[in-house]
């Protein structure tokens, strides 16, 4: 046993000490945060007009509030004055010492119709951001000239759902609520990590294993070790690894909610809002059921892509032989998509059943609460038998894979590697 | 170190990848404490005949031992094996393998640890201890691997051509060191296709081809059975005319003359021969033939013996 820890170890550590794990680490939440600022700064940057644009009101009614409105979008938009001939503005455009002036009208004031004069067309962020300013401002100019303006206003925001909840009082209505967006969060964040770990170890399992059998150092390890011994290693050292990289993603988020945000809020009393997010993180018993999940789900794959790259000999071969493994990762994902947005079907639940379905699928339910107890615990116990079936199956595979040097086994020759290793 | 019975015994061992034959009908026996050398061009069933020692490769037919009994996990960790094909962590640095590789051969981790810098010491390898092994040159990669292999001090070690690929230096070192296990009382086994090498060091030679066992003896009874009957003779100042009827035939040789005697003939015969002619001799020796030409004879050159491989086939 003693050797199979060697193994573990010597697989954990030259992978924590790969420049791909600490950059993948870092990366991956940082990627999250860059992607989001360069989005906002990209469409802030191209916003900022370099030039002045013009307002010309010919409906004398909207002028004022649609500058007003347009400044608290980020223009700096100068009201001309009344009577300012139109001509002068095109030359004034056509000599680039003006970018744009926007012409309201009378068709503006009744159907929020207006005119962008420019040389060029508008960039689709300013498009919107106008017509938003602009369409806000005559419909509420259009409002307020009804007698029931306000009841029309609340109309187009779309109505309401008003909740109320029978044999709760308020306090614990709103709990119940925070729970439930806090089981959305973890149900979606934890589907998405299950879903990239399987995918991304399981992989990086199977690249371990032929790399041994490639350059045969696996018939000097296994001179030591019995092959089952090097496979378990191998596995746990690799999710060893993924465990690692969750954790530390876990820590951060933990960190950030306990320590960085009450700071900020105390710095910068404005953001208090953002103290809610912590009601919204998840409890312990969600992450310990992540482990579960993340454990057999992981277990399941990465033994299966272990035997995978027993039985090839190079990666080009090893692509091709992976792909039914990871159609059955990626098809529960595809269906877990569905549920997220909404679409969650009672038949489901069952299909969550399936044990190669299971750790993405029914993780988010479970902590969702879709699905009552028993049938997480019948998951459960339904995963951990097919990876001790698994295991055993790629055991065998993996004994004899690792020293043939051969062409791939087909079905049939499998067949008797698992008979008769 | 007590070693009782054999250190490896094949018995009619046969193995074949689809229609070709790798090894075939192998009987060998190795005893502790000798340097025994497997011979033979490439592709004449070496390797496989190795792998088969060490479990990697199971015969179609005969039996194979190892310390007495079947090449099992316990008694494959007695042997230290240096495979042909040389397989290394690439990215892992050198003293961490070292020390992993001696690790899972039940060597504790300090102890493994000051094996191998010990190791690493004496091939001229310490200041490379901590860069990763794909920056070594191959024959430097192939000392790390040597050192892996006798880290765990093993009592039989299983070399296959251990030799090639290193320069001379290196392999004199290699050699010195081997010799220097046989005096601990360790068995050695290595395959070459270099027949010098094989001639310093071999107690005992196996010689195959095609598959099949030519010859296997000890080496000193093999070159007096096959000893020709050529002697080589130098003169000091003018050479005699060489006409003694016992003489077959003469080749100069540089500054010596080879005498092929007939049948027969004894060499003290032609000794006196040439002393009664009154020339100054420098040197008289009874040639003993060389590894290569008794192998040449036994199983013709040895240099067309290099058929193609099938997947899955070692030489």
């Amino acid at each position: 046993m003693k050797q199979v820890w060697s193994v573990i170890r010597r697989e954990y550590v030259e992978r924590v000490k790969t420049r791909a794990f600490i950059l993948s680490t870092l990366g991956m939440p940082l990627l999250m945060i860059g992607i989001m600022a360069v989005v906002g700064f990209v469409g802030f940057l191209s916003e900022q007009s370099e030039r002045q644009i013009v307002l010309v009101d010919q409906s004398g009614q909207l002028g004022e509030r649609v500058q007003q409105a347009l400044d608290q979008a980020g223009y700096d938009v100068e009201l001309a004055a009344p009577g300012t001939a139109i001509e002068e503005l095109d030359q004034q455009v056509l000599d680039e010492e003006l970018e744009a002036y926007i012409l309201l009208d009378d068709a503006t004031a009744s159907e929020a119709v207006f005119h962008y004069r420019a040389k060029e067309p508008p960039g689709s962020v300013r498009s919107q951001l106008m017509r938003a300013a602009i369409v806000e401002e005559v419909v509420d100019l259009r409002l307020g000239q009804m007698e029931d303006g306000e009841a029309v206003r609340r109309l187009f925001e779309g109505g309401s759902l008003e909740y109320e909840p029978v044999g709760l009082d308020e306090a614990e209505a709103e709990e119940a609520e925070a729970e439930r967006i806090s089981g959305m969060i973890t149900g979606i964040a934890g589907g998405l990590i299950l879903y990239i770990m399987m995918l991304a170890y399981g992989a990086q399992t199977l690249q371990s294993v032929l790399e041994e059998k490639q350059s045969r150092v696996v018939e000097l390890v296994i001179s030591s070790l019995r092959p089952w011994q090097l496979m378990l290693g191998k596995i746990v050292g690799v999710g060893a690894v993924g465990l690692t990289q969750v954790a530390i993603w876990i820590g951060c988020v933990a960190l950030l909610a306990g320590l960085a945000l009450p700071g900020l809020i105390s710095a910068a009393p404005d953001l208090e809002e953002l103290g809610q997010v912590r009601q919204y993180l998840p409890g312990p018993g969600a992450i310990v059921l992540l482990l579960v999940f993340f454990l057999l789900g992981y277990f399941l794959y990465s033994s299966l892509f272990a035997a995978v790259g027993a039985m090839c000999k190079n990666l080009q071969e090893a692509g091709q032989a992976q792909t039914p493994l990871i159609i059955v990762i990626i098809v529960p994902f595809m269906m877990q998509m569905m549920t997220f947005q909404g679409n969650n079907m009672p038949w489901m639940n069952w299909v969550a059943l399936f044990p190669f379905f299971s750790p993405i699928m029914m993780y988010p339910r479970a902590v969702m609460g879709d699905v009552p107890a028993w049938m997480v615990a019948l998951s459960i116990v339904l995963m951990a038998l097919t990876v001790w079936g698994a295991a055993w199956v790629a055991g065998r595979i993996y004994k004899v894979g690792i020293l043939s040097q051969g062409n791939r086994p087909n079905l049939r020759e499998l067949l008797r590697w698992i008979r008769e290793a | 170190m007590t070693q009782n019975g054999t250190a490896v015994r094949l018995t009619g061992v046969r193995k074949t990848f689809g229609a070709h034959t790798a090894v075939d009908d192998l009987d060998l026996t190795i005893e502790p404490g000798t340097i025994y050398g497997l011979l033979g061009p490439n592709g004449s069933g070496k390797t496989t005949t190795i792998r088969m020692m060490m479990g990697i490769l199971l015969p179609d037919s005969g039996r194979v031992e190892l310390f007495g009994g079947p090449p099992d996990f316990e008694r494959r960790s007695r042997v230290g094996y240096l495979p042909e094909e040389r397989g290394v962590y690439e990215k892992m640095k050198v003293l961490d393998q070292l020390v992993f590789f001696g690790e899972i051969r039940g060597v504790a981790r300090s102890l493994a640890r000051t094996r191998a810098e010990e190791w690493l010491e004496r091939l001229g390898l310490s200041e490379w201890a901590s860069k990763k092994v794909q920056t070594l040159s191959k024959g430097m990669q192939q000392k790390v691997q040597f050192i892996s292999t006798v880290l765990h001090d093993p009592e039989l070690l299983i070399l296959d051509e251990p030799f090639s690929g290193l320069d001379p230096i290196n392999q004199d070192v290699l050699e010195e060191i081997v010799l220097e296990e046989k005096e601990r009382g360790k068995t050695i086994l290595f395959s070459t296709h270099l027949m010098e090498q094989a001639e310093r060091l071999c107690e005992r030679v196996c010689l195959i081809s095609r598959a099949r066992k030519v010859l296997d003896d000890d080496l000193k009874e093999l070159k007096r059975r096959e000893r020709t009957g050529v002697v080589a003779v130098e003169f000091d100042g003018e050479a005699p005319r060489i006409a003694w009827p016992e003489v077959l035939e003469v080749e100069q040789v540089g500054a010596a003359f080879h005498l092929s005697l007939h049948d027969g003939v004894s060499p003290e015969e032609i000794l006196g021969a040439v002393l009664a002619e009154g020339v100054s001799l420098r040197r008289f020796e009874l040639l003993e033939p060389r590894l290569h030409e008794i192998f040449v004879r036994h199983a013709g050159d040895p240099g067309d013996d290099d058929s193609a491989q099938p997947a899955g086939g070692a030489s």
